[in-house]
């Protein structure tokens, strides 16, 4: 597990990144029990404006959660993590998870990290997340 | 959405942290230990069903996206233990044609103690003129 000792504020957590597919959006309605039918169900999504499907927000913040995880070694130390969603994420699209030491308090072990998701499509780079922030307990 | 529920209490839901649904998470994002930070969301969809189909709140779930989502542990949960979810909508606004509503939701263990402390913001886009 990673030290609080490690961590200069300023410094950025390793990018994540993932090709958003079908399959992952239907094993995530799944497994958390979001069956909405936006994320499922391409004639559904199109009646409601969409081009076709949409990959769950909390698909997009479990990725900058699991990005986080990784950097920390540890799940259990993530005390906060908070995201807004911007642009929708299709199936096809890259999100790409990152963040950076906002604060370190030396005494309590506390890193607070501003985070975010980038998002791929056709050349063109925007926001799945934009404003992201995570917290996390380090020895 | 029906700025009236705002205040709504919803009665308590029982969820069951089951050690299969918590490695297909981790599975799915490559988490290797542990429970994966936003396993909550499980939980919450326990509870929110029953806010959703509220007839108080007459929300139209067609017309919903997610604004944002807010956790704040205040431990881990473990695996098999069954905790506890209590929802309730905390604010409700409407800003040029569209409605903002804040669910907050409590988790807690089988002793009553908190574990997890939910806030998402839901967005009813406005009807197409």
């Amino acid at each position: 597990m990673k030290e609080r000792a490690e961590v200069p504020v300023g410094s950025e957590i390793p990018e994540l990144r993932r090709v958003v597919t079908r399959e992952d959006v239907v094993a995530y309605a799944e497994v958390s029990g979001d069956r909405n039918p936006l994320h499922v169900d391409d004639d559904f999504a199109r009646s409601v404006g969409f081009p076709g499907v949409i990959a769950h927000g909390m698909f997009t913040m479990g990725h900058m959660a699991a990005a986080v995880t990784a950097w920390a070694g540890d799940p259990g130390v993530v005390g906060s993590i908070a995201a807004q969603f911007r642009e929708p994420v299709f199936p096809g699209d890259t999100i790409v998870a990152g963040g950076r030491v906002r604060s370190v308090d030396p005494d309590e072990g506390v890193i607070a990290l501003e985070t975010w998701v980038a998002l791929e499509r056709d050349g063109r780079v925007g926001w799945a997340v934009k404003k992201g922030s995570a917290r996390v307990r380090l020895a | 959405m029906n700025a009236e529920a705002e205040g709504t209490v919803y009665p308590e839901v029982e969820f069951v942290v089951d050690p299969e649904r918590v490695a297909a998470f981790r599975d799915l994002f490559g988490i290797d230990h542990g429970v994966p930070p936003t396993f909550v969301t499980a939980a919450e969809f326990a509870a929110l069903p029953t806010v959703l189909t509220d007839p108080a709140l007459a929300i139209d779930f067609t017309r919903v996206v997610h604004g944002s989502q807010e956790y704040e542990y205040h431990r881990p949960p473990r695996v098999g233990e069954t905790l506890r979810v209590r929802a309730r909508i905390d604010s409700i606004r409407h800003r040029g044609g569209t409605g903002f509503m804040t669910i907050a939701m409590d988790l807690v263990d089988a002793d009553g103690r908190p574990v997890c402390s939910v806030r998402s913001q839901m967005l009813e886009r406005g009807l197409p003129t």
